[in-house]
């Protein structure tokens, strides 16, 4: 079911199309920018893995900053090292398209977010998402003081059976109720 | 655990429903897409959208008065401006100051700037538009166009298409704040949906992570103000309470010293208007130069009371308000003057004509020309700000740190430059009667603005620190577009009261303006002036009243429908909770 070539067969494509949100242009698109991505060699390799810096010089996940977290989500590579195939590709595209319901991309936010993949968002979790969203650098960084004020007003908000943590039917709940998360949360190639 | 976690299989490409409301998802996705293309500065806006809502607004609130202003002059030209130019018949007047002779070459410079000399008789003011009615036969058919009543009709008009423009975008903004306001922007909403994951190139992230950075230091911020403010002792409270009322004092006292010198100014300006060159244009230019120096330097004193007395950031819309008041009245207290003038202060012994003749050969003209020259100046001190201190500013800030950390990095103050607007659009309204083309010349002079104040945006301006929340912001800056509007009806009813002057004009031979309307109507034919009076009368308000309230009471449903939107929320938590539990 891989691919074979630089083309890709027709029975795959519209495999593709079944199983992923992807519109026919988009699966072909796509392919094509993967294929980019390979070397030479490794283009007649019947399932190619793209290690994870090459695929970070896509310019669309270049400057986010929660870039290594989702290739390490999409990735099925054993060594969790966020390699992905071409099928894992489609994946995370999909994920991200116009057409995939508020479940998925809630269900996929909670998953990047969850940076010590324990499947609930800690006290940790939480810091590492706000570093993220605020930027890296140092002054950039609320101070501590701030940290432990947002994460408890956080937890306050959204932790509904107070164990410390948000897990994924209380983030959902909060996800639902902003109207623009499923426009935000969007790439196109 | 993460191999359990599989993602929900709801993948599409099974039934036909599914299919055809992914169509129409996205059939409406590219609808929006293309007329976003098709409306002014779309793909701009988005940009600035990265520096937050409230600058977002501001610019959004820009566009508007750009459309505004720009089918304003379309209304006026088509109606007054092309019929005058067409129908345009040789006036044998004595007023005539256009410059015989030779004309020195700055004079013609200085002429442009104050909007005398070669400007002063042409279509730009009131004083050049005849009072002919034109009656032709054109394809055998009479046809009548009376230029008077279409000049006065064009002003009613032309006020109420904006108050219908500003009360439609306002209703529209009062509908966001209330669907918006269930959407209360916490912390975890702030987080956990605040990221755009569109968001490309390295600049654009970077200047949404800083915009997240201080939404949230502000939040947290004030938060801990309040927390601090609720614990103050007695003695803190009573100090802190005496101090701040002193301060009003203060704030009070400068603004009544403003207004004084505003009256000055204008009274010295008119006094010395023979004055030639460039001793007289800067008499001219008295009044413009005071009140923007005014409108500078007491917000700026009222901001840094603030900071003394420990206001919170959100007690900055009181100095907000108290900024439009300052700005609004001294534009009132200018006119005022100015009338005065006019109406040689109320007295008709030295007044036979009812107006100042001897110094005001076209009292209307005068009027327009001081409104000519308050919009020309505002652009200039704008632009002369944007190049004298903004652009030093940025060229400070590559090269040194310290003095960056002392004078601050400069922010994007929102109220301020929205308070600039409202002045600038209450300046044409009132201008308008007497200055047909002032709406085109604020057209291009919001658009000359857009453009620097985009410029200053992007290269010089980091995202404010205060952030004006954006929901009720666009709500905020109509209310007061609306209170500019109030003070330029007042004007306008005002000076359509006033005797027209005798020597120009198209309402020269009528002891009022408004007089025109029933001699007009007298001349209509019987069947016509009967069907005016029957729709002036009680049997056709009463159903046009209860028209009105129909219209009220379908707002009231909508208003219902979105409460019980609310509280259909309300119970999915609830039930949320249940869930919890068991």
């Amino acid at each position: 079911m891989g691919t074979t070539a630089s083309q890709l067969a027709k029975d795959s494509l519209s495999e593709y199309q079944e199983l992923t949100f992807l519109t026919k242009q988009e699966i072909l698109l796509a392919h094509r920018r993967f294929t980019e991505l390979l070397d030479r060699d490794e283009r007649n390799h019947p399932n190619p893995r793209v290690p994870m810096e090459v695929i970070l010089t896509l310019p669309e996940l270049k400057s986010n900053p929660f870039k290594t977290r989702i290739c390490q989500v999409f990735s099925t590579s054993e060594d969790k090292d966020g390699s992905l195939t071409f099928e894992d590709f489609l994946d995370l595209l999909s994920a991200f398209s116009d057409s995939a319901t508020l479940e998925i991309k809630s269900h996929y936010a909670f998953r990047i977010f969850d940076f010590d993949d324990d499947g609930t968002l800690d006290c940790g979790d939480l810091e590492k998402l706000v570093n993220c969203l605020t930027g890296e650098t140092e002054d950039t960084r609320l101070s501590s003081e701030e940290m432990r004020q947002l994460i408890s007003n956080i937890l306050d908000e959204s932790d509904i059976d107070k164990d410390g943590t948000v897990n994924l039917s209380e983030f959902q709940h909060v996800i639902s109720r902003s109207p623009d998360f499923v426009s935000s949360f969007k790439i196109v190639l | 655990q993460v191999q359990q976690m599989q993602a929900p299989a709801q993948f599409s490409g099974g039934s036909w429903k599914q299919k055809k409301t992914i169509f129409v998802r996205k059939f409406k996705s590219n609808v929006r897409e293309f007329l976003y293309f098709f409306s002014l500065w779309g793909k701009t806006l988005q940009k600035i959208g990265n520096f937050g809502g409230g600058v977002q607004s501001y610019f959004i609130f820009l566009r508007f008065l750009v459309v505004l202003n720009f089918v304003s002059f379309l209304l006026i030209a088509g109606f007054v401006l092309i019929p005058s130019i067409v129908f345009r018949s040789v006036d044998i007047l004595k007023y005539d100051p256009n410059p015989q002779g030779l004309v020195v070459f700055y004079e013609f410079f200085l002429d442009l700037l104050s909007g005398t000399g070669f400007m002063e008789y042409s279509y730009m003011f009131y004083g050049y538009y005849n009072n002919t009615v034109v009656v032709t036969s054109l394809v055998g058919s009479d046809f009548s166009y009376n230029i008077p009543l279409a000049y006065l009709l064009t002003a009613v008009f032309y006020f109420a298409f904006c108050l219908i423009c500003i009360i439609a975008m306002g209703k529209a903004a009062r509908v966001a704040v209330t669907t918006g306001g269930s959407d209360v922007r916490s912390y975890s909403m702030i987080v956990f949906t605040g990221w755009d994951y569109g968001c490309l190139g390295s600049k654009a992230t970077k200047l949404k992570q800083r915009n997240i950075y201080y939404r949230l230091q502000v939040d947290l911020e004030e938060e801990r103000l309040k927390k601090h403010a609720a614990s103050l002792t007695l003695c803190n409270k009573v100090t802190l309470y005496s101090l701040r009322v002193l301060m009003f004092f203060v704030a009070i006292g400068l603004i009544i010293a403003t207004f004084v010198a505003i009256a000055y100014a204008t009274t010295f300006s008119q006094e010395n208007n023979n004055v030639q060159g460039f001793l007289g244009l800067f008499y001219t230019y008295l009044p413009s130069i005071v009140i923007t120096t005014g409108n500078f330097l007491v917000p700026l004193l009222c901001d840094q009371i603030a900071l003394l007395e420990k206001y919170p950031p959100s007690a900055t819309v009181v100095v907000a308000l108290l900024a439009v008041v300052l700005r609004l009245v001294s534009l009132g207290i200018l006119l005022y003057t100015l009338w005065n003038q006019i109406v040689c202060h109320g007295s008709t012994d030295t007044c036979p004509c009812h107006y100042n003749h001897s110094n005001y050969q076209c009292w209307e003209t005068s009027v327009g020309q001081e409104m000519y020259k308050l919009t020309l100046f505002d652009l200039l001190v704008s632009i002369a700000l944007l190049v004298l201190v903004e652009f030093p500013r940025m060229v400070v800030d590559h090269w040194s740190c310290n003095l960056t950390q002392w004078v601050g990095r400069q922010e994007f103050v929102v109220p301020s430059n929205v308070l600039g607007l409202v002045y600038g659009q209450t300046v044409v309204w009132t201008g308008a009667l007497f200055c047909p083309l002032l709406p085109l010349i604020n057209t291009v002079k919001f658009v000359i603005l857009f453009y620097c104040k985009k410029i200053t945006l992007f290269y010089n301006c980091r995202p404010a620190l205060r952030t004006f929340r954006s929901t009720t912001s666009a709500f905020f800056f109509l209310a007061v577009l609306l209170f500019g509007w109030i003070l330029a009806l007042v004007v306008m009813i005002y000076s359509v009261a006033i005797h027209p002057s005798f020597a120009c004009g198209p309402f020269r031979s009528f002891l009022r303006m408004w007089k025109i309307v029933p001699d007009s109507l007298a001349i209509l034919p019987k069947g016509t002036r009967d069907f005016l009076f029957f729709i002036g009368s009680q049997a056709f308000s009463v159903p046009v009243f209860m028209c009105y309230f129909i219209a009220l009471a379908s707002i009231y449903g909508k208003s219902v429908a979105m409460l019980r939107a609310q509280l259909k929320l309300a119970g999915q938590d609830k039930q949320f909770l249940v869930k919890q539990i068991e």
